[in-house]
């Protein structure tokens, strides 16, 4: 009986149409939620993963959700380099990062602070668009010392930035422009092609300098190992470094999980108001199809009347439920579609990811939404008595 | 021997809410054959509407059988009484109850569709029967009631019923918009031989029929 449902709907066009608004916004809500919590911890991993090592080592109390905590030591490079898998040397290099946090672009940013001499491993492949790569000072100490006399001539006083292409374009910041670091003076000396793993790089002693420290700490070491380990082999090379250093070591390849987990509580965060947003929703349906059922008491009974079984009533009703339903995810999809599009324009730094089978997901949780909703009043529909409904309404 | 369409043997109905029971109908023992135009009299408050909405299966019994086409129907289920009264059944009201959002066409169409099949020719036939093929566009708002009458009485035969039972079908129509209904019901009656059930206090309504039933307080008085 679609005719009746659609005469339906269409006889209370303004009810309807916020009854669909009201599907297409939740389902928005929950897939810019999804997107935007996913999409942003997936681009960070995935610039984790451009770099040219395959295993990353921090300390156990290294948050990596406020990128600060435990911190290692750069003389640990040395245990890992020593590390063996069989008889080969295994560990080619070990790259520490000294990570620093400013704010650029409106946002707070990660800075990692490497070794010019480093910073090939981070580029790969990507080129430095404009200006060029920063030099060092050759330790903390000497680094603290310039920045604390400005008045000598001979000072470097501001601290050197390569920042990536993206946050160039967001920020609007070119080489040449200067900012601040805390108390320092910081200065954009290069652009890099987007993709690498931090969005702003400084000289890792100078960045220590510009945080006070004198001492050659790091709060990561990307460990490059040699070519012709295997995975099982590399996973090995983890636990080895755990052991000897005490640290905790993950694979690169891993990382996406490993930043999962730590953020778990945002993720649950984000499905529990995704949750609420989809239950208050189908509320709405349900109170809407509800009324819509109260409202029609009389034409069931007709339709009663005419031989209409019960199941073509509650099928019925559930039609009405499922059309709101359908076009509001298809208006949602849209919609949120339309919100990326504002999100990565307006605040670029940030990724909205829209996976298939997550529209699928939020087409399914509508239509099944859809039909629970319209069981209660469906439900309550044939409760009542048709010959009461006609002979007294 | 006699072609009996619809009987019922010691029909009671009691009507209870709560501890609140009203007795309504007595042992109400009737026959009613095949192509018969029988008419129900009673004064007002005396039954007749339940009487027939428990014919028409729409309401149960409180005890005493119904038996239509030689099929008890005390026993049978909702669904089977739903499928009984969509086949067999078409109810024409004193209030028309037509389907305001549909126009006349889809009112007729819907109701065809729910007993499962829609034969634009049947619709047709319908509306040409009660003579509105040429407002078949129109919504029941945008019809006289006598026309709405009409629609409703089409709705009621456009499946080709065995019965129909129509709860004071003039009670809402003046005096000539009466007559060309009960003209149209004693015509459907001897052109199709549906059977008819006609509810009415108007002796002038009741004497189009082959036979009047008097109720009085639930009870038959005179058939
Ligand atoms: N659902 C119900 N619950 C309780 N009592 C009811 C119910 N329906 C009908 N009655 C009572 O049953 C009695 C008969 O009602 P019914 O509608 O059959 O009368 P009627 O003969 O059709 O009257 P009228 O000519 O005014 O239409 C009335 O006293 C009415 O109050
Ligand atoms: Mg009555």
């Amino acid at each position: 009986m679609l005719i009746l449902a659609l005469s339906n709907l269409t006889h209370r066009k303004v009810r309807t149409c916020l009854s669909i608004l009201a599907v297409a916004i939740s389902i928005t809500l929950l897939l810019v939620l999804v997107g935007l919590s996913h999409g942003t911890l997936n681009e960070i991993s995935q610039r984790m993963q451009s770099v040219e090592a395959e295993i990353i080592v921090r300390d156990r109390h290294f948050d990596l959700g406020s990128m600060s905590g435990g911190k290692l030591w750069e003389k640990e490079i040395e245990q890992i380099l020593q590390l063996k898998i069989g008889t080969n040397p295994t560990v080619e290099r070990v790259i520490p990062v000294f990570l620093g946090r400013m704010k650029l672009g409106g946002l707070s940013q990660n800075v990692f602070g490497v070794h010019p001499e480093d910073f090939s491993y981070f580029a790969g492949n990507r080129r430095i668009l404009e200006g060029y790569l920063f030099t060092d000072i050759e330790s903390p100490a000497q680094a603290l010392a310039r920045l604390e006399s400005p008045n000598n001539p001979q000072t470097i006083n501001y601290l050197p930035l390569l920042i990536d292409k993206r946050l160039s374009n967001a920020a609007r910041l070119n080489v040449g422009d200067t900012t601040t670091f805390g108390d320092t003076m910081a200065q954009i000396t290069g652009i890099v092609e987007t993709g690498v793993a931090g969005r702003v790089f400084a000289p890792i002693n100078m960045l220590r300098a510009a945080n006070g420290i004198s001492a050659k700490t790091a709060h990561l070491f990307f460990v490059k190992a040699g070519n012709n380990l295997n995975t099982d082999q590399l996973q090995q090379l983890c636990d080895e470094i755990e052991t000897k250093t005490r640290r905790s070591a993950n694979l690169v390849a891993n990382y996406g999980q490993v930043l999962e987990q730590n953020f778990q509580n945002l993720t649950i965060f984000v499905g529990l108001v995704s949750v609420i947003a989809l239950v208050i929703c189908f509320l709405f349906i349900l109170v809407t199809m509800h009324t819509i059922v109260l409202e029609r008491s009389k034409e069931i009974a007709i339709i009663q009347s005419l031989g209409a079984a019960r199941s073509m009533i509650m099928i019925q009703t559930i039609q009405e439920a499922l059309i709101i339903c359908i076009l509001g995810c298809i208006i949602g999809i849209v919609m949120s579609f339309g919100a990326k599009w504002l999100i990565e324009t307006y605040q670029p730094l940030m990724t909205v990811e829209m996976r298939l089978h997550w529209l699928l997901l939020a087409v399914l949780i509508g239509v099944v939404g859809g039909v629970l909703s319209a069981l209660v009043p469906g439900y309550m529909a044939l409760r009542r008595d048709p010959v009461e409904v006609l002979s007294f309404e | 021997m006699e072609d009996v369409l619809l009987k019922t043997e010691k029909l009671c109905k009691t009507f209870r809410q709560g501890r609140l029971e009203t007795p309504v109908l007595f042992d109400i023992d009737m026959k009613i054959k095949r192509g018969e135009f029988v008419a129900i009299m009673g004064s007002s408050g005396c039954g007749k509407s339940t009487l027939m909405h428990i014919l028409g299966l729409m309401l149960k019994s409180s005890s005493g059988r119904v038996i239509i086409d030689g099929l008890d129907t005390s026993a049978l289920d909702d669904n089977r009484r739903a499928r009984l009264r969509r086949d067999k059944i078409g109810f024409v009201f004193q209030r028309f109850n037509l389907l305001p959002t549909l126009n006349a066409y889809q009112n007729i169409a819907v109701a065809e569709r729910i007993r499962g099949h829609c034969i634009d020719g049947q619709i047709w036939r319908a509306l040409e029967a009660v003579q509105m093929t040429d407002k078949k566009q129109y919504k029941p708002g945008q019809l006289s009631i006598g026309q709405q009458q009409r629609i409703a009485i089409a709705r009621a035969i456009s499946h080709q019923p065995e019965i129909i039972m129509a709860d004071e079908p003039t009670g809402n129509l003046d005096s000539s918009n009466s007559e060309r209904i009960l003209n149209l019901f004693s015509q459907i009656h001897r052109q199709q031989g549906i059977t008819i059930v006609m509810i009415t206090h108007s002796l002038t309504a009741a004497q189009w029929a082959d036979r009047i039933i008097q109720i009085k307080d639930g009870r038959i008085v005179d058939h």
